[in-house]
């Protein structure tokens, strides 16, 4: 059982990097306020397109300069107390979980697709490579990753909703429509077509670029040439002995590349006006809406945490070397 | 890590491709501000004026030539990676070094901390640095050269703890060199491959970064940049904007990060040779 406990204090070892560096951001979100010299309140709202009542202004001014002390905010942040819009009026925590679910069908349908076709492609590319057309994809998708998502969006947008009128250009559902719920649903998909296409063409030459690489590693490997050698046939040796190894670095590369597809998420919704987290964060920082800023930006940090470290620990259980290493 | 950086680079047509177009776009934005005849911020010009002899792309919505804002904003773009890019390389050789090379308590500090900052999404700090201080985009490139080293140090600390081990490198401390003359005798020379592809990596996320807080509004709004050219021009989108304003931005921020993007294939192929004769 000796692994038992090397891999447990893995665990550990991952559970005090992501606390620590969650610690790490509230503080940010927590310091970076009071750190300000002068007058924070009047400096912000001096310049701003919010205009404060007196009471607005002394409730801003108790929620910045209210020495609560750190206990306090952690408290606070994690009873879900983020504060109130300014621009907005409303809660934090409620405008952050009415955008939540959009984020979620979005950004999840946009890496699910782009995950499935980049490694189905990325795996079926390596069996064939140095094939022209082979050779064409890899060209095309190493291009492809060069364009950020607003260059695509912007592509696009002008394409299909302007030219052609396919789909419309901004929204998630058509307001104050009569819809039966059939109808309903074909016009959130409809709504949703251009941003998930930009995000899915934004996600996928990675994802195919690094199935494909660490597919043609393991297609290299003698294993293969065994299981080949049995006589198996071809798409049980692709899928069930190669498939299965190139899997891994993809896996483990996802959180690197988690931040990018963060930023993307937001400048895309952004450009549809797709109603959830980037839109909101872009409202709030255009009307410097501040506690919605902070209550966005933290727990949109706090989402990616978990979702690495849900990650680093699936790696451990997918990886037997990881498992046998400790 | 005996690599012929220069033969295996020289044929690669991803290598010369990337280099040729950084190299188009880095003229363009040296050469650019005094090619063009117009301030950036001179405001005298008819708003939204079309493609002309005077402005060949245009005007914009505030009554200033395109094309100079384009030079200056890819300019701008392209200083914003290649500050990060060193400083964030610099940092990460450094601190790398130091963790391989001294090791024990400092570090595993060292190392920690990289995996701290790894695990931070950068763009969620920037966006709150840049719109709570509203700092100069010198200071949040400061940030972003904070947040990003920890992939290089990482790669630094493994190569070196590696090197070492070998015998040229023992027989070189035993001869006496003191750990100063063996790192940079035969530690930093060797790993010359890690910091092209570490620039070239951090370099890249920076123009990608530096374009999304600007469309997102977060710079100083008198700066010019790719970013905010793409976030003003949509705001036109119902004009006949497309093709003079929003398309020249587009390519630019486009071919920029595609450059450095090539360029990154091409050098990971040198680091690792099991990939070199299966790209094509």
């Amino acid at each position: 059982m000796t692994w038992g406990s090397g891999r447990s204090r893995e665990w550990l070892k991952d559970l005090f990097t992501f606390g620590l560096a969650a610690l790490l951001l509230v503080c940010l979100s927590y310091a970076l306020p009071r750190l300000m010299p002068g007058d924070f309140v009047t400096a912000m709202f001096a310049s701003s397109h919010v205009t404060l009542s007196q009471e607005q202004e002394s409730e801003a001014r108790a929620y910045f300069q209210k020495e609560e002390g750190f206990p306090g905010y952690l408290l606070r942040l994690l009873s879900l107390d983020w504060g109130r819009s300014y621009a907005l009026g409303q809660p934090v925590s409620s405008l952050i979980f009415q955008a939540l679910p959009w984020t979620l069908l979005l950004a999840g349908g946009a890496h699910l697709l782009a995950s499935l076709l980049g490694f189905v492609t990325g795996v079926e590319a390596a069996w064939r490579r140095n094939s022209p057309r082979e050779r064409a994809l890899v060209g095309l998708a190493t291009v492809l990753e060069g364009v950020p998502e607003m260059a695509l969006a912007a592509v696009l947008l002008a394409l299909l909703a302007f030219q052609l009128h396919w789909l419309p250009s901004a929204g998630a559902q058509t307001p104050y429509a009569e819809f039966s719920f059939g109808e309903r649903l074909a016009d959130t998909a409809r709504h949703l077509a251009l941003p998930l296409a930009t995000l899915v063409l934004a996600y996928f030459p990675g994802n195919f670029l690094l199935a494909r690489n660490s597919m043609v590693m393991v297609l290299g490997e003698e294993f293969i040439l065994t299981a080949r050698a049995k006589g198996l046939p071809d798409w049980r040796v692709r899928y069930h002995h190669a498939a299965r190894n190139a899997l891994l670095p993809v896996v483990t590369r996802f959180g690197l590349r988690l931040a990018f597809m963060v930023t993307g998420v937001v400048v895309v919704e952004t450009i549809f006006s797709y109603p959830g987290l980037g839109t909101l964060l872009f409202n709030a920082i255009r009307s410097r809406d501040l506690p919605l800023i902070q209550g966005v930006v933290l727990f949109s940090s706090m989402a990616v945490l978990a979702v690495n470290m849900g990650l680093e620990i699936l790696y451990a259980r997918i990886d037997p070397r990881a498992r046998n290493a400790h | 890590m005996h690599i012929e950086v220069k033969t295996v680079l020289g044929k690669d047509k991803w290598f010369l491709s990337g280099a040729s177009l950084a190299t188009i776009l880095a003229l363009l934005s040296l050469l650019g501000p005094h090619a063009v005849p117009f301030d950036p911020q001179d405001m005298s010009f008819e708003p939204f004026a079309r493609p002309s002899w005077e402005h060949p792309l245009g005007v914009n919505d505030a009554g200033q030539d395109i094309l100079s804002e384009l030079v200056h904003a890819l300019g701008n773009s392209l200083c914003f990676g290649v500050f990060v890019g060193a400083l964030g390389l610099l940092l990460g050789v450094g601190l790398g070094l130091a963790a391989g090379w001294f090791g024990g308590m400092a570090g595993r500090v060292i190392m920690s901390s990289a995996d701290v900052f790894m695990a931070i999404p950068s763009v969620m700090v920037l966006i709150l640095v840049a719109a709570l201080l509203m700092p100069s985009a010198t200071v949040l490139a400061l940030v972003l050269v904070g947040l990003s080293w920890s992939t290089t140090a990482k790669a630094v600390r493994a190569q070196s703890l590696s090197l070492r081990g070998q015998l040229h490198v023992r027989a070189s401390a035993h001869m006496g060199g003191s750990a100063l003359y063996v790192i940079s005798r035969h530690l930093i020379p060797e790993m010359f491959p890690l910091y092209l592809i570490g620039f070239v990596a951090k370099a890249r996320m920076a123009i990608f970064m530096e374009a999304s807080l600007a469309f997102l509004g977060l710079f100083d709004p008198g700066r010019k940049s790719l970013g905010g050219m793409i976030q003003y021009a949509l705001r036109y989108y119902y004009m006949d904007v497309w093709w003079n304003w929003l398309a020249p931005a587009v390519a630019c921020l486009s071919l920029a990060i595609m450059a450095a993007g090539f360029l990154a294939i091409s050098l990971e192929k040198v680091l690792d040779p099991r990939l070199r004769s299966r790209w094509g």
